[in-house]
């Protein structure tokens, strides 16, 4: 694949560097010199010293003819303008922006970003599943972030606890896929098992749907 | 009618229009992240400046965006403009949103998107063609 990466922070080094060793080709465009000469020393002419958010750039750096931009700024404001000047501008097909804000996360998918990384939010989830031990979802974004794959562990005293499948109450538009057992086998739902206390759940369901999916199966609001 | 105008940025062009929207009678809200620039300003009843910044959807909030009918973007900056602009429309709803974008690619993109954008540059160079003509 050809992929562009905007910004050679530490992200986006770390993400080059792992890109190129997966065999892509990748460009790599960072508007500080000094912060560029660094990987450009790593990396050699790959790295385009110059405002990833340019048109001018992204046209010379190939943005008509990548697969993926992934724009890995700290600035929100940058990694959503290079996003979308590369969607609009040049057709990428897949976009993806690192997100610092939380609350910039659904605006940026409204606004055409394919995928957005939320670092806080990913720092967020780990912690809390580290601390809490509690019942935890995962959320892998598929459809552009129209719907996703979650995890969710059913706690001692769910309601879900002793029921099959079958007779489970969900949310419309949410499917439940398999159960993974705590021994780690993995029941299809079609298999039609019962639910012991922390089963983890997979189930499939539209982002706004994922409250009401969590209280169902833990019998708790989410935190 | 007085409005309620949200303007993010105190440079040259956000203090000229705040100043200019109090003397028709409106109520203007101005954001920026450097309390200096408030200098450009003089107080007025009914102006209200807010140091934070703009691509923030908290300090948006507190600085009453919910109950703005306008929304202008007049940082010296596009994407900073950009955000914040289409913050205003997408998540808080205004129907009036302008946005000061300088590249005149950009500008033509997020017209295409919908967007209403002012070019200051292209705007003084076409004042001084047209000044220019015989």
């Amino acid at each position: 694949m050809y992929v562009i990466v905007v910004g050679a922070g530490k992200i986006g080094f770390y993400l080059t560097r792992a890109l190129l060793s997966a065999s892509h080709e990748v460009t790599l465009i960072e508007r500080d010199a000094h912060i560029s000469a660094a990987a450009a020393e790593e990396f050699g002419s790959i790295v385009i010293t110059s405002d990833g958010t340019e048109p001018s750039v992204l046209e010379e750096a190939g943005a008509n003819r990548c697969d993926i931009l992934i724009s890995t700024s700290g600035r929100d404001a940058t990694n959503l303008t290079a996003c979308q000047v590369a969607k609009y501008s040049f057709n990428t097909p897949r976009t993806v922006a690192v997100v610092t804000d939380p609350d910039h996360v659904p605006l940026f998918r409204e606004l055409g970003v394919d995928v957005t990384i939320s670092t806080t939010e990913l720092i967020l989830s780990h912690l809390e599943e580290e601390l809490t031990g509690g019942p935890f979802v995962h959320v892998l974004p598929m459809q552009g972030g129209s719907k996703g794959i979650v995890v969710i562990r059913a706690p001692y005293g769910s309601p879900v606890v002793g029921q099959t499948v079958s007779r489970l109450k969900l949310p419309e538009g949410t499917l439940l896929v398999a159960v993974i057992q705590k021994n780690g086998d993995l029941q299809p739902a079609l298999a039609d098992p019962e639910i012991a206390p922390d089963d983890e759940i997979v189930a499939i369901t539209p982002p706004e749907k994922e409250d009401e999916l969590w209280r169902a199966l833990t019998g708790e609001a989410k935190r | 009618m007085p409005r309620r105008v949200m303007i993010v940025g105190c440079g040259r062009l956000g203090a000229s229009m705040a100043a200019a929207l109090i003397e028709r009678g409106d109520h203007v809200a101005i954001l920026d992240t450097d309390a200096e620039n408030f200098r450009r300003l003089r107080a007025h009843p009914r102006l209200k400046m807010y140091v934070g910044d703009g691509v923030s959807h908290e300090t948006l909030r507190s600085a009453g965006i919910e109950s703005a009918e306008a929304f202008i973007a007049a940082t010296g900056q596009d994407t900073t403009n950009a955000l914040a602009a289409q913050s205003a429309r997408a998540t808080f709803g205004i129907a009036h949103v302008v946005c000061r974008i300088n590249d005149p690619v950009r500008s033509e993109m997020y017209e295409s998107l919908g967007l209403t954008t002012v070019n200051a540059n292209r705007l003084v160079l076409d004042l001084a063609l047209k000044a220019m003509e015989p």
